[in-house]
């Protein structure tokens, strides 16, 4: 939680960009989104323009913990796989590794079961990625937190 | 968890509205919604019953703008207040980076406010950490009501740490920004501080084999040759029994047995003469 931060650096961020494009390529769907558990956005490709991904990656997380308890009370650890169908477009919603959520959404170009089997070939790809050891990054720098109050006082006032 | 993305060079934090129900939770999240510009927040999400009452989570993303070369934004979360909702309360105040504990300042509601504190407590236990330990603000809300407690008396009975604390009327927007600016200005000041510390190991356990690996087990021998303990003396270097490694050596071929070629000479013989002795 407040312990340390979750850190996504520059070369870890091409490597999963990479396997979500080699996804949406294979399985046709339209656009994917890989989320933590605690409902940041780590990646995005596909058509993202006219979607609300931060919204949707807080939703995406949410669902995802209402539905481990779910799991829970079934008996089961977790639920590894969600699937919400609509008239339109569908969602696939799948767990990968300990700390993330992949979601993918497709249409009526592809199937449930083309989705399926491309995110299970990328979901090992992204949980390598994710717990490989990358550079590190440059760090926020110095001054920010003054830069930052400075900017708080504008927006919320003195 | 302060969540820093490189690649897309943005800071994302996320801040839990906590407190007993009705304290005005989500009313905070509507002035926040209602009164900043366009451009620095997204659209405020309500996972409500029909009777507007928070049945999982309210949502408010906002947009500080680039600080120092990073988007900066926070995500506002409210939890639901009602007793019965304790684990979706829980699931929402997960990776939380710092906490505002919206009191009702109401006389008849102290109880209440105690008991969602000692709750919170327990929800964070669960997930390992302590309330001494997190960011924390507290807003005393209602204070237009005429039966309300002191801030002395609330800070007496709920603000065991001394953290920051407001007076605030949510509904007219009284203290809602000053509350914000708060706990934002403490979580991004936890934030570099974190960030000036060496990276953490990743938080993912390694995938585990399948298999129980076998464990090595050293070979006793006669005469243990004595290994210098370590500092943490708990380590000792595998030994290696010398009856099982032997160094390699230089092995010359073997020279064929004296009877083998005189053998070979007479049947050789035999073949000449057609088989006959």
């Amino acid at each position: 939680m407040n312990e340390g931060l979750s850190v996504i650096y520059k070369g870890q961020s091409e490597r999963i960009s990479g396997v979500l494009r080699k996804l949406l390529r294979e399985s046709e769907a339209k656009c994917s989104l890989l989320v933590d558990k605690d409902g940041h956005l780590i990646a995005k490709q596909g058509f993202t323009h006219s979607l609300d991904t931060t919204s949707l990656a807080a939703l995406l997380a949410g669902s995802f913990a209402s539905t481990k308890e779910m799991a829970k009370l079934l008996g089961e650890s977790e639920f590894s796989v969600l699937f919400h169908e609509g008239k339109k477009d569908n969602i696939h919603v799948s767990l990968v590794g300990q700390r993330s959520i992949l979601g993918v959404v497709f249409d009526d170009r592809t199937t449930v079961g083309m989705v399926r089997l491309y995110v299970r070939e990328a979901e090992g790809d992204l949980e390598e990625i994710l717990t490989s050891k990358s550079e590190g990054g440059e760090g926020i720098g110095v001054g920010f937190a003054d830069q930052a109050n400075e900017r708080l006082d504008q927006i919320f006032g003195d | 968890m302060v969540s820093i993305n490189y690649a897309f060079r943005e800071i994302s934090c996320k801040i839990v509205y906590y407190g007993p129900g009705l304290s005005g939770k989500t009313t905070n999240l509507q002035w926040v919604h209602q009164k900043m510009p366009r451009e620095r927040r997204g659209e405020l999400i309500s996972l409500a019953t029909e009777k507007d009452r928070t049945l999982y989570f309210d949502f408010l993303p906002l947009d500080l703008g680039s600080i120092q070369g990073f988007t900066t934004k926070f995500q506002l979360y409210t939890v639901p207040g009602q007793v019965y909702y304790n684990a979706t309360r829980r699931l929402v105040l997960r990776g939380a980076d710092g906490i505002v504990f919206v009191a009702d300042s109401q006389r008849g509601k102290m109880r209440e406010n105690m008991e969602s504190l000692q709750n919170l407590g327990e929800n964070l236990t669960e997930y390992g950490y302590r309330l001494d330990d997190i960011p924390l603000v507290f807003q005393y809300n209602k204070r237009d009501l005429p039966d309300r407690a002191s801030a002395e008396e609330l800070n007496k009975l709920l603000n065991y740490r001394g953290v920051p604390f407001f007076e605030a009327v949510a509904n007219r927007g009284v203290g809602v920004f000053e509350t914000l600016k708060s706990i934002s200005k403490i979580v991004l000041e936890k934030t570099t501080h974190q960030d000036a510390m060496p990276p953490p190991e990743p938080t993912v356990p390694p995938p585990q084999p399948r298999q129980k690996p076998m464990q090595s087990r050293p070979i006793e021998t006669p005469n243990p040759p004595s290994v210098p303990r370590t500092p943490r003396g708990d380590y000792r270097p595998h030994r290696i029994s010398p009856l099982r490694f032997q160094p390699l050596r230089a092995v010359e071929p073997a020279k064929p047995a004296e009877g083998t070629k005189r053998r070979g000479f007479f049947l050789w013989r035999i073949f000449k003469r057609g088989g006959k002795r």
